[in-house]
């Protein structure tokens, strides 16, 4: 079973844009802090006036850190059967965030720290309808 | 403030308990406790209890009043903290602030976890506006891969090998298997730690620390009180509570800001450790032996740094030169830790303590840190919760 049609994991984190893939979230007005996901306040501690604007992250980054996810993880989260080990990344994107995603590697062994990397949009799992299901991925440049 | 003691400690051992609940595990500690303290139920003026995730309390993290409901109810005020897995820490936190501030003059803190089985799931919350589910959900990086991740980058710091972390899983049940509390008393060599399962690269099945049941107590005293009572009474140096910072660079959630590049990770840990060092009036180098939250074998290694008990970079030699054994310069977790004991979440703050305790008192057989006077336990929990002790005798 297999469809060419895709639908996010979750609405609302993510979107294809025309300059490229980028993460949905805020960015404060007043003190210029960063949030991913969307967020309706700024929580800077010292920030009053808590006035955030819809902001696109991306696509650029600095891998931080990596892990191998090695045994099929807990509900909720989802993958395909049978079970393929895959890499996750904590990544510093250019605009102040650090965000955790996918990485599209084949083999870990390959990330170092601080490596370029970038944005997009990749299958997490298919689910019963045969869909591909999308999250954000980071992929070495 | 006044001065406060730590009459008695009593520990459930930890292991996996099909036939007892999270009530009968307290009861057993909290009787040892009192036992230890040579006191009675009825003495008992308060209790100050971790609430419990994932058993007991009636759902409502009620463990304080299941403990009452048990042991008889007398009355007592109760007070049940929620601090994920800095419940314990939390809870002796208060039971500590109910004697110093001269509320009561003997204070019951105790905390008990039945675990279900597999990796912990980090929320309990399934919804899309819980930032831990949609982590889960949408990227799929349980506990051990955060573990992983930040040991990842500590091996791309400081050049930290495969064969340095399975050291410090190697030294935990070396000192184990001395401790009949703990559930995992197997000596293993390097060679065992490096061949179990990898369960999320570069941390192998051996380098985390399960889930258990288990549950600890431990009976708090005015001064006054434990004289009374005993000739070498264990006393309270400190007690602190911190919740991470603003900018702390720990990957929770989706992410969270680039932090300054000087900041430590886990600040939860560091401020309330030090908050505890300086109101006890203590220097990093004058703990004589250190109990730390191990869920991993990287925080073996960061945390004495984080916290100035070395320099960074230096923890994989002090392990390796057996410093951090009892007999060591820096002696770090005698019980076994959480590697040894598997985690029952919201005990382990106590649990620590009745190790301190019976370090202190010289009463730690085979894993003794030979004139131990000055320890340090630290615990941190979901929701950037933080907590640290310092007894001293």
């Amino acid at each position: 079973m297999s469809s060419n049609e895709q639908i996010p994991v979750v609405e609302g984190l993510f979107a294809e844009t025309a300059a490229g893939p980028r993460l949905l979230g805020s960015r404060c007005r007043s003190c210029n802090t960063p949030y991913f996901p969307r967020s309706p306040a700024c929580h800077h501690p010292v920030c009053t006036r808590s006035e955030v604007d819809d902001t696109a992250f991306g696509p650029r980054g600095k891998l931080w850190s990596w892990a191998v996810q090695n045994y099929p993880p807990p509900p909720p989260a989802r993958f395909d059967e049978p079970y393929v080990p895959y890499t996750v990344g904590v990544v510093d994107l250019e605009d102040g965030l650090r965000v955790v995603g996918r990485m599209s590697v084949d083999d870990a062994k390959s990330l170092r720290a601080g490596v370029e990397v970038e944005l997009a949009i990749e299958p997490l799992c298919h689910d019963e309808q045969g869909r591909e299901v999308m999250s954000w991925a980071f992929r070495p440049l | 403030m006044r001065d406060v003691a730590v009459l008695g400690v009593g520990l459930h051992p930890f292991g996996k308990f099909e036939d007892k609940s999270v009530t009968q595990l307290c009861r057993e500690a909290t009787e040892a406790a009192l036992g230890d303290a040579g006191l009675a139920w009825t003495d008992v003026q308060a209790i100050s209890a971790a609430s419990s995730r994932f058993s007991g309390g009636k759902g409502w993290g009620l463990n304080g009043n299941d403990v009452v409901d048990d042991m008889g109810r007398t009355g007592i005020p109760v007070f049940n903290l929620s601090a994920g897995c800095a419940a314990g820490g939390n809870a002796f936190n208060i039971g500590w602030t109910l004697v110093a501030s001269g509320l009561h003059d003997c204070v019951l803190v105790v905390g008990g976890e039945k675990m279900p089985k597999g990796f912990i799931q980090t929320s309990g919350v399934d919804e899309e506006t819980d930032l831990e589910y949609l982590r889960q959900l949408c990227v799929g990086m349980p506990g051990p891969a955060f573990w992983a991740a930040l040991c990842r980058r500590r091996m791309e710091d400081f050049g930290t090998t495969d064969e340095d972390l399975a050291r410090i899983a190697v030294k935990a049940h070396q000192l184990s298997a001395h401790n009949p509390n703990a559930r995992f008393r197997n000596e293993f060599t390097l060679e065992e730690v490096l061949a179990s399962p990898m369960v999320s690269d570069p941390l192998h099945l051996y380098e985390i620390c399960p889930v258990s049941d288990g549950a600890a107590a431990a009976v708090l005293c005015s001064a006054e009180m434990a004289r009374k009572h005993t000739t070498k009474p264990v006393w309270v140096a400190s007690s602190a509570v911190a919740t991470a910072g603003f900018d702390d660079g720990c990957p929770n959630g989706l992410g969270t800001v680039v932090p300054p590049a000087d900041r430590t990770l886990h600040s939860e840990a560091s401020v309330a450790v030090s908050r505890a060092l300086e109101s006890a009036g203590v220097a990093p180098g004058e703990l004589d032996l250190v109990e730390l939250q191990d869920n991993t074998v990287f925080y073996e290694l960061a945390f004495p740094e984080d916290w100035g008990l070395c320099q960074p970079g230096e923890a994989e030699r002090l392990v390796e030169k057996g410093e951090t054994l009892p007999t060591g310069r820096l002696p770090i977790n005698p019980s076994g830790g959480f590697l040894s004991f598997g985690e029952a979440t919201t005990a382990m703050g106590v649990f620590q303590v009745c190790e301190l305790a019976w370090q202190l008192r010289g009463e730690a057989g085979a894993r003794q840190v030979p004139g131990a006077r000055l320890g340090l336990g630290q615990t941190l929990g979901l929701g950037g919760n933080g907590t640290a002790v310092v007894l001293k005798t």
